[in-house]
């Protein structure tokens, strides 16, 4: 390492066409024993390389291409930098100079990510899978598993279901909600079941029950239940309307619809959890899109309960509109802004559902009340 | 404290001359901390909002920017691990994961189900049983993720590994679950020693391979203070309730003392017939010793079996401070939890507001529809954006207060004694690994960075 006197690069460290930099402090590592190297360092502007040359060491030195170094990112400290090759996956340069670094012009460049196609192809089979198992295998099974369940089972699933309702209802630290148990108006209730056809009388039968609640609801449990709440009787104008919810809710009951729905939550959820790991918990996402997939996956079967509620209503002689009525008053008296007071209002195919009952009435058919209006106010004094 | 990688290189030769003497066989390495906390802070706060508004899936590239930054800071001998996972193989991982484990948890969620309704009429059973199906898979996706971290963990250019054994590990975690459970804790250190032997006898550096030494007696020290503070809970509720009970002649003290205790909260003192309820304060200290008893053994049984690590001619030896572990860890993390406890209450308060109390009964229903209309779907945007955020500031503060503190402290506490066997390694093979830690993502395993 001789520069001739005479010429002034030497004292900036210039040696021929290379740039010499302390190797002070900085160490070199083989990629094979984990012993730190001595290094000179050398910039050849030339053949644009970084020499390291490795004093006392039995091994020659190694040429790095300059622009194929690369520095590692999000290394912690301020003091020195690690450098790697890009053509050897091992080797390291711990760097204490940072004035080589101007030699280095793609410090930050970054590789494509490899094997592009396998990752798409296992994205796909995720996606695939997940939509299959939530979409077709999961709904199929609790489909065929949901007329597997004893009725014993589905009964007391119903009733320890109906309890938490009824406890959510109350406000803290009081006992569950009342349910309403004016004598009249249950017997117009049962007159309204009988009228609509329903089987009475056995285990088996529908329970149907008012809650003291203003909220305007009605829904279905596993084993039979159908509750209404006080809300809804409210704001019917005619008995045929709360048939026709009721008939709507029977035929919950007769599709077996909520027992099924408890079994595809149980098995849709659990995979969703898998999906959202603990960036956020994960238990909100999970709520959030349960509930997309629980409104998502009612949609047939309130058609199913709808096709269901115009046959008996029909037998009864009542007309399938009142289903429609009852939909559309809702609608206009909430509008579409309140939506959280119930399914119904809120429901995205609730138009066409009202056209639908409307078109199911038979032109000149003669359509009466299904119960008496005495009947009539005794229901609505349910809870009175 | 000490930065840079001068030190380890410096012994060697400082020489720019080709005459440098022999390279001194190194007798002892010390361990280093460099990085800064308020660096840490930046980066996963950064890396945090960037995983909140992808949804999620840029938490890959967090984790892994964010094991950069640790393994870097962490300089045995001056010089830094290096982390070289990737984070589209973590990607790739997660999905290979969710397409092995959908249908597993799919059809077995749904078939327990089935078995729960029919014969016990309730979900509950359901539930438990398929948790208690999710523990074994749960050991294996844990060994999984550490063979995965030690394979792209180098240090010095040297790789470490993990041979493969993780169903071994699931089912050898599960016997000694139910032996600790059987036993009532008391061989709670047999377990912690057993698990701790079959993953370290299976690590390497290189060509090195790490031997677990020791017998399983020697960590009933660190339980120690556990011990006293069962013991003293014990004596407290067993002086409080028989040899001299608070509230005397009573048939059925523990109900009692509830409905008591909240008569006291709301009237602001202890009604008749408690007899010196202030003894009642004996169990926050006692509390408190269990918390500290808890970290304690933790962490203390880290620092005893690091003390009985070994490598042909390399030793491990840690001077890890139980106490300084302990108070880093209740004061971090109740300063990460109450943060994320008032956020909570907000968002409540927030629900409440923009969706109204019905919201949360909707839910139990099943009948809640989002798809109603617009502002309700605007609400729960905004719910959803304030619920991320306050989980990336959670875990943020988490690393600042919990992780870094602690990962430093056991950092400068370990340092290697008798190197002169590191002289002897060689580079092992790349261990391609292609499900990363999928499984482990999957199941919400990753918590610990």
């Amino acid at each position: 390492m001789t520069t001739p006197p005479n010429l002034p690069e030497a004292s900036d460290g210039l040696s021929g066409n290379g740039r010499v930099y302390s190797g002070l402090n900085s160490s070199y590592f083989d990629g094979d024993a984990p012993v730190s190297h001595a290094v000179t360092l050398l910039v050849d502007n030339v053949a644009q390389v970084l020499e390291i040359g490795l004093p006392g060491s039995a091994q020659p030195g190694v040429r790095w291409p300059v622009d194929e170094i690369r520095q590692l990112d999000d290394t912690a400290g301020s003091e020195g930098v690690i450098l790697r090759w890009t053509g050897d996956p091992l080797a390291r340069l711990h760097l204490a100079d940072p004035d080589l670094l101007r030699h280095l012009p793609h410090l930050n460049r970054r590789a494509p990510p490899k094997g592009r196609g396998r990752l798409a192809a296992w994205a796909l089979a995720a996606v695939a899978g997940v939509a299959i198992q939530i979409g077709i295998l999961v709904p199929l099974l609790a489909d065929r598993l949901a007329t597997f369940v004893p009725p014993a089972g589905e009964r007391a699933l119903g009733e320890a279901t109906f309890e938490q309702i009824r406890e959510a209802l109350a406000d803290t630290g009081l006992p569950p909600l009342n349910t309403c148990d004016n004598e009249d108006g249950l017997a117009a209730l049962e007159a309204m079941l009988t009228g609509l056809g329903v089987e009475r009388g056995t285990e088996d039968a529908v329970k149907v029950f008012v809650l003291d609640h203003e909220m305007v609801n009605a829904f279905a449990l596993p084993g039979g239940y159908v509750v209404f709440f006080r809300g809804m009787i409210d704001a019917a104008i005619s008995p045929n309307e709360i048939a026709a919810v009721m008939a709507h809710e029977v035929g919950h009951v007769e599709n077996r619809d909520p027992t099924r729905h408890a079994l595809r939550s149980a098995g849709s959820i659990g995979i969703l959890g898998l999906l959202f790991g603990d960036f956020a918990g994960g238990a909100a996402v999970l709520f959030l899109t349960e509930q997309l997939i629980s409104a998502s996956y009612s949609q047939g079967a309130e058609s199913g309960a709808d096709e269901y509620a115009y046959v008996a209503l029909e037998d009864a002689e009542v007309s399938p509109a009142a289903l429609g009525d009852m939909f559309e008053r809702l609608r206009d008296k909430y509008g579409d802004t309140d939506g959280i007071v119930s399914h119904f209002v809120s429901h995205p195919t609730l138009t066409s559902r009202i056209d639908r009952s409307r078109a199911v009435v038979r032109e000149g058919a003669q359509y009466g009340d299904i119960i008496s209006a005495d009947d009539w106010d005794a229901l609505k004094a349910v809870c009175d | 404290m000490p930065a840079g990688w001068h030190h380890g290189a410096s012994r060697v030769t400082t020489s720019l001359t080709d005459i440098a003497p022999p390279p001194v066989p190194e007798k002892g390495l010390d361990v280093w901390f460099v990085g800064s906390r308020s660096a840490l802070f930046w980066l996963a706060l950064k890396s945090g909002f960037w995983t909140v508004l992808t949804l999620g899936f840029y938490r890959f590239w967090m984790k892994t920017r964010l094991r950069r930054w640790y393994w870097s800071s962490i300089r045995p001998g001056g010089h830094p691990l290096e982390y070289v996972g990737d984070p589209w193989e973590k990607l790739l991982g997660f999905f290979i994961a969710v397409v092995i484990l959908t249908f597993y948890i799919g059809i077995v969620n749904l078939l327990l189900m089935f078995v729960s309704f029919s014969l016990f009429q309730s979900s509950f059973v359901g539930y438990f049983a398929s948790f208690l199906g999710v523990i074994p898979v749960w050991f294996y996706a844990q060994y999984r993720a550490r063979r995965y971290v030690l394979a792209r963990t180098r240090w010095r250019g040297v790789r470490f590994g993990l041979e493969k054994g993780a169903w071994g590990y699931a089912w050898r975690a599960l016997v000694h679950w139910l032996i600790t459970i059987c036993s009532l804790g008391l061989l709670w250190p047999r377990m912690t020693f057993w698990l701790e032997k079959y993953k370290t006898d299976r690590t390497y550096f290189g060509s090195a391979k790490l031997v677990q030494g020791g017998r399983w007696p020697m960590l009933y020290r660190a339980a120690i203070p556990f011990a006293v503070a069962v013991l003293m809970s014990g004596l407290i509720v067993v002086w409080l309730v028989w040899l001299d009970p608070l509230i005397p002649n009573s048939a059925n003290p523990f109900g009692d003392i509830f409905s008591e205790l909240e008569s006291a909260e709301e009237f602001g003192f202890a009604p008749f017939g408690w007899d010196r309820p202030m003894r009642l304060l004996l169990l926050i200290p006692a509390s408190v010793l269990l918390i500290y008893g808890a970290v304690h053994y933790r962490f203390v049984t880290k620092r005893i079996l690091a003390d009985h690590k070994h490598s042909d001619g390399v030793r491990l030896h840690s001077s890890l401070n139980g106490l300084r572990v302990s108070m880093i860890y209740v004061l971090g993390t109740t300063i990460a939890y109450s943060i994320l406890v008032v956020g909570l209450l907000a968002i409540v308060l927030l629900v409440f507001g923009l969706l109204g109390p019905e919201a949360f009964l909707d839910e139990q229903l099943g009948m809640g529809d989002p798809l109603g209309d617009f502002p309700k779907w605007l609400a729960i945007g905004i719910i959803a954006v304030s619920y991320l955020s306050l989980f990336l500031f959670w875990g943020v503060l988490h690393h600042v207060f919990v992780t870094f503190p602690l990962m430093r402290h056991m950092a400068l506490t370990l340092s290697l004694h008798n190197v002169a066997g590191l002289a002897q390694v060689s580079q092992r093979a790349r261990d391609e690994f292609a499900e990363a830690e999928g499984f482990a993502e999957a199941l919400d395993l990753g918590a610990a960075i």
